[in-house]
């Protein structure tokens, strides 16, 4: 017994286990229900039943076994080549698509620290630097990808890609930047602790969206541009280019493109709800218990832990679903549209609102 | 490929690229060969001929009556329209006079089949710029008119409906029981639509200024229908040439200003409720009646005439086994389709059998405009000038 | 030919304009919309317009012009005369009879062989309506012949008059002809061939 807690000690194998429950345990099983989910919730919105027919004999589980169904048809499909693709770069593409949206991971904190145990991977200091340079890899997988193809309609997704991506970069930074100058740091986990401050004597707590109300909004634009969903899917585009970069895929490699773009959803959702949403915190739950206008209700350490996870665990699943339902309301921008949107009014927005911040903390400093 | 031809900026070379007939908006039936400057259009030529089925030489081979099936599978969103063309040409031909209640019947039924055309039509615009819900629901909303059709005809989609001198048979009651609900239906759907995409600028961004052309090239191109008045100009042949009683009816032509996909978006918009109120008046003036008037030379006398009496049997085989046999001459008569004008051309040498007949698809002139429409766009604005002229392979090719 | 009458001409709107170009209103107007639909199809799927097609069937119209059937007089024998009406309206050919000769007065003519091919049909109901004895129909509502095999869709007299012959079947002891789709089919397929 002993030696098994000496062993959780390490912070080698702590950081394992945590790598185990967070990226299999969450993000995998979260990604993976949500290749189902988003096709139940968009035919909710269409007036529709949705997939319900793979089945096990009587058992269809409302639909819940076309997961399995899913993988198992990807895997025993043909993993096409086509003639004239470069090989090499073709085979590994989806690979780097995929491990960016699973990177970010590590510096997500899931709840707040319990004594010396924290429920984050790493907690860098460098934190949101480190979030900016991890998505930004994403680019490649789509690129290589494209261009690996040998196939015109790929290429022209990897150009859009990359256009689209290397532009909405840009201001997806500077609408940060004001979160940066608010909490005065990068350090992830130190963000959320500071979102657990309040105004007004402990009545409204301190979370970006209402600091940095437009920065959320230019933020979580950005944000969808990135993960290149509807109304920024152009990349995409399925009635223009059909798939665009993906289109020559098929069986398991297809599925690794489905899935990091499902992944990616739910890092785009984890890292809006740290960043403006509080992360863990619940409003006015403190280490000790709850706390409001002078009421307490004191909890012990691990149900406060519980309750944390469970809170960002739901903030994560409702922008998920946000996500979604966004993707089946708003029709798609057109390519050139999307440069302008990004450039021409994003851009002098994020300008602006990280001027006007300024302004606010030196006056009221 | 000589790359001096193109105007090029940075030296990016012209891209080469063939859009359908295998791409997932060309319906499997159109080949766009473009050449692409980055992503902007510099050149479009436009194939078809993928759906061509000899439609019209099949008509040679076949009675008049059998005519009717296939014309069915021209527009194969409004049949019931074909159905009404091909029939009023036939009649023409004939000079037979259709009783005023079929003549309503068929106002109510065409109307319905506007409707669903235009709502496929519009519905696809939506999903090609990503709207697939929209789309979805519209779809929805056409499902709602294919079964009041089915009420009547019997079928969804091939109806083979009219009948030389009248309908192959009467509206039940059980239709006019479901029409005002379902049109009640097909109104809260538009108006779903109008909330969703009337008022959105991703929409609108899309559609308007895109494809745009003048009314003077409209009508060099021959442009008919809702393409044509979305450049402006109010030409529907119901009121230029009316039939039917079409001029019994009150309703407004919508124009629009531009001329752009947008425009046609909003013509084809308004022109679903112009037609839902066409029917509801058409429904409150439908006089009581028979649904056929027999003519020996056109098609079958009544049940009860062949069961009972020898002359009766006798009309009845004749006009099978020799065909519908119009007096030699030819006609054309054109109605106003869910595309525009939608004629036939008939020649009779007195034969059971047409002699020649030839149908004028109104999208034909609208593909032949493509190129125009598309060079200068971008490549995202291909599909959606294509999806907003409403091309039709069954009519297009026939 | 009718006198034109002078359309009534309406420009329609276009929308445009400050509140449109924020983008915003009109993303949450829509989002209001969809998730109205959401919910309600979550909690109650009122508005589900889908149906679970094989547990589930559409209500078709009476009207609804089905597989075809062959109707048959009141003492069991086949109505149908074998006139040739239908096969000749027939727009697909798909009709193929082959006429024999009864000893019995009361029925002098019937079909030896009467083929409808359904696969080739593209039921329009003309030899519905040419047939002058009532003797063929689609009224039998059944609109999913999905099967395999071509053969299967090459449908016999007799399979034509199952729903007669299914409780009748001692009705027919004269009939001289073949009865068995495996007898009748050779010719269906002569036919198909040449
Ligand atoms: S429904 Fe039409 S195609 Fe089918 S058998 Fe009868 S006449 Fe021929
Ligand atoms: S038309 Fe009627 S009676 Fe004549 S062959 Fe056909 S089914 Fe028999």
């Amino acid at each position: 017994m002993d030696m098994i807690l000496d062993i959780l000690t390490i912070p080698l194998v702590q950081a394992v286990i945590k790598i185990l429950v967070f990226v299999l345990g969450f993000v995998m099983a979260v990604g993976t229900v949500l290749t189902l989910m988003e096709r139940k919730w968009m035919s909710a919105v269409q007036d529709r039943i949705g997939p319900n027919r793979a089945n096990i004999g009587k058992f269809t589980g409302h639909g819940a076994l076309h997961i399995a169904a899913d993988g198992v048809k990807s895997l025993l499909k043909e993993d096409t080549v086509p003639a004239g693709a470069d090989r090499f770069l073709y085979l590994i593409a989806p690979l780097f698509s995929y491990f960016p949206a699973i990177l970010v991971w590590a510096v997500i904190p899931f709840a707040g620290p319990i004594g010396s145990v924290t429920f984050q991977i790493t907690d860098i200091n460098t934190g949101l630097v480190f979030i900016f340079a991890v998505t930004s890899l994403g680019v490649y997988g789509a690129v290589l990808g494209g261009y690996a193809s040998n196939n015109k309609y790929a290429l022209l997704g990897a150009i859009r890609t990359s256009s689209q991506m290397l532009s909405y970069e840009v201001f997806l930074g500077l609408s940060l930047i004001g979160i940066f100058m608010v909490y005065g740091t990068v350090q992830v986990s130190k963000i959320v602790e500071l979102q657990n401050t309040y105004w007004f004597d402990g009545l409204i707590p301190k979370w970006g969206i209402f600091t940095q109300p437009l920065a959320f909004f230019l933020f979580f634009t950005g944000m969808l541009a990135e993960a290149k969903r509807q109304p920024f899917d152009q990349p995409e585009g399925e009635s223009e280019i059909i798939a665009g970069y993906y289109l020559e895929y098929s069986g398991a490699r297809f599925s690794a493109y489905m899935l990091a773009e499902y992944v990616s959803i739910v890092a785009v959702s984890a890292i809006t709800v740290t960043l403006f949403f509080g992360g863990y915190q619940i409003p006015w739950l403190f280490p000790d218990g709850f706390h409001l206008l002078g009421y307490s209700l004191a909890l012990p350490p691990v149900v406060v832990a519980l309750l944390q996870a469970g809170s960002f665990i739901t903030k994560t699943l409702i922008f998920c679903w946000l996500i979604i339902i966004i993707r089946w309301t708003l029709p798609r921008f057109r390519f050139d549209q999307t440069m302008d949107l990004g450039w021409k009014k994003m851009l002098p927005l994020s300008m602006a609102n990280l001027v006007v911040t300024a302004l606010v903390l030196l006056l009221t400093a | 490929m000589k790359r001096s031809n193109l105007p090029l900026e940075f030296g990016a070379e012209p891209m080469d690229i063939e859009i359908g007939p295998s791409h997932p908006a060309m319906h499997g039936i159109t080949r766009l060969s473009t050449r692409l400057d980055g992503e902007v259009v510099t050149a479009v030529e436009v194939e078809i001929g993928y759906l061509h089925r000899g439609f019209e030489k099949e008509c040679e081979n076949s009675t008049y009556v059998q005519v009717i099936p296939y014309t069915d599978r021209l527009n194969y969103v409004s049949p019931i329209l074909n159905n009404i063309g091909y029939s009023l040409a036939v009649e023409k031909l004939f000079g037979l006079d259709v009783p005023k209640r079929a003549q309503y019947a068929r106002v109510i039924l065409g109307e319905l089949s506007r409707i669903s055309d235009h709502l496929t039509c519009n519905g696809a615009m939506g999903m090609e710029v990503g709207a697939m819900t929209v789309f979805l629901w519209y779809v929805k909303a056409r499902e709602y008119l294919w079964e009041l059709t089915e009420e009547v005809t019997g079928a969804r989609l091939t109806h083979n409906w009219t009948r030389f001198g009248g309908n192959a048979n009467d509206l039940p009651d059980t239709f006019f029981d479901m029409l005002e609900e379902r049109l009640k239906k097909v109104e809260a759907v538009l108006e779903e639509g109008v909330k969703m995409l009337f008022k959105n600028k991703i929409f609108l961004d899309r559609v308007k200024d895109v494809g745009v052309l003048s009314r003077e090239r409209a009508i060099e191109y021959g442009f008919t229908g809702p393409m044509l008045r979305a450049t402006g100009e109010p030409y529907d042949l119901r009121r230029a040439e009316p039939y039917l009683v079409y001029n019994e009816l009150d309703f407004e032509i919508p124009v629009g200003t531009v001329g752009d996909s947008y425009d046609r978006f909003l013509v084809r918009h308004e022109e679903m409720l112009q037609s839902i109120s066409i029917i509801r008046q058409a429904v409150a003036k439908i006089p009581k009646g028979g649904h056929y008037q027999h003519d020996r030379r056109a098609w079958l006398p009544d049940k009860t005439e062949v069961y009972g009496s020898i002359e009766g049997l006798i009309d009845h085989f004749k006009v099978i086994m020799e065909g519908s046999t119009p007096p030699k001459g030819e006609v054309y008569q054109a109605i106003e389709g869910g595309n525009g004008e939608l004629g036939f051309y008939l020649v009779s040498d007195g034969t059971g059998k047409p002699y020649k007949c030839r149908v004028r698809p109104p999208c034909f002139n609208f593909v032949s405009a493509l190129p125009e429409m598309l060079i200068g766009h971008y490549v995202g604005d291909i599909v959606p000038i294509y999806g907003s002229i409403n091309m039709i392979g069954g009519e297009l090719e026939r | 030919m009718q006198t034109a009458k002078k359309p009534s001409v309406k420009t329609v709107q276009r929308q445009g304009g400050f509140l449109i170009d924020l983008y915003l209103p009109a993303i949450i107007g829509g989002l209001r919309i969809t998730l109205r639909h959401f919910f309600r199809n979550v909690i109650t799927q009122s508005d589900v317009v889908t149906i679970s097609y094989p547990e589930q069937k559409r209500r078709i119209s009476p009207r609804w012009r089905g597989r075809h059937r062959l109707t048959v007089r009141e003492d069991g024998f086949i109505k149908c005369v074998a006139c040739y009406m239908c096969e000749t309206v027939c727009p697909a050919k798909c009709i193929h009879i082959e006429a024999g000769e009864m000893p019995d007065k009361s029925v002098e003519k019937y079909p030896v062989v009467f083929d409808i091919d359904e696969l080739r049909c593209v039921f329009c109901g003309l030899c519905v309506e040419a047939c002058p004895k009532d003797a063929i129909r689609m009224d039998t509502g059944i609109y999913s012949m999905a099967s395999t095999e071509r053969v299967t869709f090459d449908y016999t007299r007799n399979m034509l008059m199952d729903a007669h012959a299914k409780t009748d079947k001692t009705k027919f002891p004269s009939t001289p002809l073949p009865l068995t789709q495996e007898e009748a089919l050779p010719q269906s397929t002569a036919k198909l061939a040449g």
